[in-house]
């Protein structure tokens, strides 16, 4: 055996994308993807070599920048969670179309469970959505293999590929071995022969996506390798993937006679027709261990060959994880006899606000401004980040959050409705994701919405990665048609409470549209220093214009 | 011949206690024991202040599970007496349960703190350790952890010299007097008479 290298799931991709010769890798943070890009920023930070990494503003930029690296003939990675793929869609779906150039990979991390998000959506059907291969892993192992894998499938199919990871694949620690390096040396960029594929006016798409169709026997034939049907004995058979599959090898080490089940091993989307009959033929009646949606399981269902039992049969729960207890369940085996339950109410410990954080000086002037207007019960509408946690009692301050960028979109929709005042609050991080185009809306849209901004200065939630928005935020809301007599800056300090409460209440009054920024770093990134080095460059570049400026007058 | 068994040891406490390192130290040594090793962790929202568990499963076989079922653990080191007893199930009959006194009780609706120890003693196999205690011993204010797996590595196949080598390996960044002081803390863990409590 090689040299080991000890790291989770996630990370085990983005070391994978490094040696499989990427030039570029592109992200926005999301738990459980976060680590993948990280710990490859690392490996490029040591080893550049040419090679870039980006966090960009929202997951449909940074898979737009990874097609260009593509399109320019290089391997790229572009990695998110679950409900960043809705961003990207748009770009995922017609990559289908334009396919590719140099091998582009999309790291996808769902959260079954929602240890961390506000949906459990399954990514393995938006492959299917988009006609793309889908390779689901099942080891850390796995998760570097088949990354190698999709980057080599990805340039012989020339489509982007998808590895799709869940929670406790993405954060598993364990030791994987590595292949060598590869230089990142480039293909060259489409040729103009084939610029044509790449210009997605409606009569290239209708051809190109006769061509998309076309290749799907092809995808099925070069992935058909990485699924699986074991004979064993017996008419009662398994299908795995992903987690499930963990699961049933570890169970099966301990009860021996789940070997011989006949097997269905799936890793790798479109799966063969073929191969799903010639195991329906082998069996009466089949469990499906599959993490999140019941996609296999329907699929099988519908064959009406098999008595199928899974997620829409009640054998194991609807919604939530897969767990190694439910597999036991379903299976029929002895749970191990356990402890008693601890007779004592164990209230959750939920996530709070740091001590000290801005955040929560910013919500006490906002409630002190609706209380004095006498307004106390209006509907605020929030957005994702740490200031999300005010959602919870006893502050209750925020009453709605959906999606990045739905607090000022749904904040103007409801002063469109009536809603006096309507207000939304946003981080200066999502701001840039996707409050950019609703604060445009807004600008334009006459009514009476109060727009606070909570400027940390970094991508607080997810680990104080930088925010695109560093030192932008009002230039941006003015470049959106914000009037400047309409922008107010405050700091969110204790000290200033009085004077915070007294311009929100202006901004609140102000019958168009308003925006309140509350900047202050996030004490986190602050204490780590993370901003140290960009602020006294700043610092710098803005001493030299000053005395530039001096000299000319 | 080799044992299928998967061993599992669950590590709790709350965010920025440290527990995620705690654990990769866990993982880090049994590896080094020759023993196949997997840790399982649930982070993000959890850093602010929440619950933080992480998950060791170790075998002789190559294992493929990351995390155990209730009733399955044999080690639960909690850094804190309310997040011990969240997890009090996890643990096999003869499971062992290490746990601080020590309350991080801010938040809504703990529970009071004599119902919480009465809980924890009534858990077979329960060594409560007083970790304020001995961190004001130690001179060394967050001595509890290390402390904790000390005594915890009792229970656990990894020699002497290999907690020794693992934990000085993960402090020597920080230079050699935090990793000595960890040290420390690790020895006073591993040397306190540890008749379990519980019944």
């Amino acid at each position: 055996m090689g040299q080991s290298t000890l790291a989770l799931g996630v990370e085990a991709v983005g070391c994978a994308a490094f040696d499989a010769g990427i030039k570029g890798a592109f992200g926005y943070p999301g738990t459980p993807s976060t680590e993948g890009f990280e710990f490859l920023e690392a490996m490029i930070h040591a080893e550049p070599a040419g090679r870039v990494a980006r966090w960009a503003a929202n997951e449909k930029v940074a898979y737009d920048l990874a097609l260009g690296v593509s399109y320019a003939g290089h391997r790229t990675l572009v990695t998110m969670k679950h409900v960043g793929l809705n961003v990207a869609m748009d770009a995922y779906t017609n990559s289908a179309l334009t396919g590719v150039r140099g091998g582009l990979v999309l790291l996808v991390a769902d959260d079954p469970g929602m240890h961390s998000s506000q949906n459990e959506q399954d990514s393995r059907s938006l492959a299917e959505f988009a006609w793309l291969p889908c390779l689901e892993p099942s080891t850390v192992q796995e998760c570097y293999d088949h990354t190698l894998r999709a980057f080599e499938l990805s340039e012989a199919l020339q489509v982007p590929v998808m590895v799709r990871l869940v929670t406790r694949l993405a954060h598993c620690r364990a030791a994987f071995v590595r292949r060598k390096t590869l230089a990142p040396t480039g293909l060259g960029v489409v040729p103009k022969a084939s610029v044509q594929d790449w210009v997605l006016i409606p009569s290239n798409a209708r051809r190109r996506y006769l061509d998309l169709l076309a290749k799907q026997p092809r995808m099925i034939q070069d992935l058909s390798a990485m699924n699986r049907f074991l004979p064993g004995t017996g008419r009662r058979g398994v299908v795995v993937s992903g987690m499930g599959r963990a699961y049933l090898d570890q169970l099966a080490l301990e009860h021996p006679g789940l070997a011989t089940f006949p097997r269905l091993e799936v890793a790798a989307y479109p799966m063969d027709p073929q191969l799903e009959l010639a195991f329906l033929a082998q069996v009466d009646e089949v469990f499906v261990f599959e993490e999140d949606y019941p996609v296999l399981e329907e699929r099988l269902s519908l064959r009406g060959m098999a008595k199928v039992h899974g997620r829409l049969d009640g054998t194991i729960p609807r919604t939530g994880e897969l767990t190694p207890r439910l597999l036991k369940d379903a299976l029929g085996l002895m749970a191990a006899e356990g402890r008693a339950a601890i007779n004592l109410d164990l209230p959750l410990r939920a996530p709070q606000f740091c001590d000290g954080c801005g955040h929560v000086d910013a919500y006490e002037a906002l409630h002190g401004a609706l209380r004095n207007l006498g307004v106390p019960d209006t509907r605020v509408f929030g957005d994702i980040g740490c200031y999300t946690l005010a959602a919870q009692e006893p502050m209750g301050a925020i009453h709605a959050v959906v999606e990045m960028g739905a607090s000022i979109s749904m904040a103007v929709g409801a002063a469109l409705a009536g809603q006096t005042p309507s207000v939304a609050i946003i981080g200066d991080s999502t701001f840039g994701h996707s409050g950019l185009p609703a604060l445009l809306t807004a600008a334009s849209s006459g009514v009476n919405v109060t727009v606070v901004i909570l400027d940390n200065r970094v991508v607080g939630m997810t680990g104080q990665q930088p925010s695109q928005a560093l030192d932008q935020v009002e230039r941006m809301v003015l470049g959106m048609g914000i009037p400047e007599t309409q922008l107010q800056v405050l700091a969110p300090l204790p000290k200033q409470h009085e004077a915070n409460v007294k311009a929100l209440e202006s901004a609140l009054q102000h019958p168009g549209p308003s925006v309140v920024v509350f900047r202050r770093e996030c004490i986190q990134s602050l204490r780590r220093g993370v901003l140290k080095d960009h602020d006294r460059e700043e610092k710098a570049r803005l001493a030299q214009a000053c005395s530039s400026t001096e000299v000319r007058s | 011949m080799s044992d299928p068994r998967i061993h599992g040891i669950v590590l709790s406490g709350v965010g920025g206690q440290g527990v995620l390192s705690l654990a990769q130290i866990v993982l880090e040594a049994l590896r080094r024991s020759g023993l196949h090793a997997l840790q399982s962790e649930i982070h993000g929202m959890s850093q602010r202040g929440g619950s933080v568990h992480a998950q060791v499963c170790f075998s002789d076989l190559p294992l493929t599970s990351p995390i155990i079922d209730e009733g399955c653990a044999d080690l639960l080191i909690a850094l804190e007496p309310l997040e011990a007893l969240r997890y009090v199930a996890m643990l096999r009959r003869n499971g062992q349960l290490v746990v601080s006194e020590e309350p991080q009780a801010d938040m809504a609706g703990y529970p009071p703190l004599d119902d919480v120890y009465a809980a924890l003693k009534g858990v077979h196999g329960c060594h409560l350790v007083d970790t304020e205690e001995l961190a004001r011993r130690l001179g060394h204010r967050q001595a509890g952890g290390m402390a904790l797996l000390g005594l915890a590595s009792r229970f656990l196949p990894v020699t002497d010299e290999v907690w020794q080598e693992v934990i000085t390996q993960r402090f020597e960044s920080k230079g050699a007097r935090i990793a000595e002081k960890n040290l420390e803390a690790f020895h006073a863990g591993r040397g306190l008479v540890h008749e379990p409590v519980g019944s």
